[in-house]
């Protein structure tokens, strides 16, 4: 019934995130997962905080619908129990959620990835057995501005040399500061914005990837 | 693990401290506790689920988890229950397995029998009488579909909506198994006793 096992050293390093529209009008994700070209590996995160319950489910069944011939993982925000009913293949735990160690007995195959804002919480997270972590944000953007200011990149390196977790960079991350996440040890990036931006170009999306990767598995 | 004598269920009130409220109705002697807050954290829920589990282990009450399949299962809860924008019962019977409780929250006879078919161990029925707990769409259901339903049904009842002192008696006595109460018993001047009179009062009440 679970879904089978992702190496995470296989992961996808592209990391999109829904933007919340979907409460008003679900059709937006779906259509953004539509585009979603078919070459291109990546992780989508349906966080929709203000969906009930039921919508939620129902989205999540709809999107892993959508996403069957792609090349994509879908992760659940926060929500094990439904990811778990609507085969999804992860969650991911908001600082303020359970911790991994509660969620793991229930979903032992799952990928189950953390936020992180801070060293004390990254070593939480590791410690508390998840699979990958989303530090933010990294740039400023109107979106996280309430989780304080940014980390910036020195501090971005220095979470990533603490840990051998892969880490993606979130937070007013796009094509063109990407490079320096990488730099400086992010496994991947991850935003809503980048939902646009592949949009806008995707060929450009994907080759800047390729070249940003190159010596690495896209 | 559903009480089999006439039981009353009360329903935390996100104005009160959960727990605080939790020990006063099982003090007063509540046989279920459901935890039902829609706007705290996922840490936060667990926390109260644990703290109020633990309370009715010692009074060898019932927990009930709502909506929050996940928070029911990581705290251990003997159950979790449904409302209709909640997850489908036959999805949260997948997950959890047969150990816990499901119950869904009804409001039509149709309603109520689909959630038998999916599985769920109880329903909640309502709202019986008007009620100022929660915004209502619907008229009150009332005594007479209650009955009916107490007919067309065989997993327990448990109704809820605008149940009081006063009325309990006669619920019982319609068929359901349980009375579920928020502010009859979070609003009181003194929850332990409230909750008490309450229980008091449906004890041999049961058809």
């Amino acid at each position: 019934m679970a879904p089978d096992t992702t190496p995470v050293t296989l992961l996808p390093r592209v990391y999109f995130i829904s933007d919340g529209e979907a409460n008003t009008n679900p059709l937006i994700l779906l259509k953004h997962l539509t585009l979603l070209p078919h070459s291109l590996p990546c992780i989508v995160q349906i966080r929709e905080k203000q969906l009930t319950t039921r919508s939620l489910f129902e989205l999540a069944v709809e999107s892993k619908a959508l996403l069957q011939s792609k090349n994509a993982l879908i992760i659940i925000n926060e929500r094990v129990d439904i990811a778990l009913a609507a085969l999804s293949n992860g969650v991911h735990l908001p600082e303020n959620a359970c911790s991994p160690y509660l969620v793991r007995p229930f979903a032992p195959r799952m990928l189950i990835g953390c936020s992180v804002h801070s060293a004390e919480s990254l070593r939480r997270a590791e410690d508390a057995g998840a699979d990958y972590l989303l530090v933010s944000p990294i740039f400023e953007t109107p979106s996280k501005r309430q989780y304080g200011a940014p980390q910036g990149l020195k501090k971005l390196g220095l979470l990533c040399n603490m840990t051998s977790l892969p880490i993606f960079a979130l937070g007013g991350i796009s094509l063109e500061n990407a490079g320096y996440c990488v730099a400086e040890g992010a496994y991947g990036i991850a935003g809503i914005s980048l939902f646009k931006e592949l949009a806008q170009n995707p060929m450009i999306f994907i080759d800047t990837l390729n070249h940003l990767y190159s010596k690495k598995t896209l | 693990m559903i009480p089999i004598i006439p039981f009353v269920c009360v329903i935390t009130d996100e104005a009160f401290c959960p727990v605080t409220l939790a020990e006063q109705a099982l003090k007063g002697g509540t046989a279920m506790i459901q935890l039902r807050h829609k706007s705290a954290s996922g840490s936060q829920l667990y926390r109260w689920a644990v703290a109020i589990r633990e309370r009715c282990q010692q009074y060898s009450a019932c927990f009930i988890m709502n909506d929050r399949v996940d928070i029911a299962m990581a705290s251990n809860a003997d159950g979790v229950h449904l409302g209709q924008e909640d997850m489908p019962a036959k999805a949260a019977r997948q997950i959890m397995g047969n150990s816990r409780l499901i119950g869904v929250s009804t409001s039509s006879l149709e309603e109520a029998l689909q959630a038998q078919n999916e599985g769920a161990d109880y329903i909640g029925f309502g709202h019986i009488y008007p009620t100022s707990s929660k915004e209502k769409k619907n008229p009150p259901v009332g005594t007479e579909l209650l009955q009916q339903l107490s007919a067309s049904i065989t997993i327990p009842i448990v109704a809820i909506g605008g149940i009081s002192l006063q009325n309990a008696a006669t619920i019982i006595a319609c068929g359901a198994q349980g009375v579920a109460v928020i502010s009859a018993v979070s609003r009181a001047e003194n929850p332990l006793d409230a909750t008490n009179q309450l229980v008091r009062t449906i004890k041999g009440a049961g058809v």
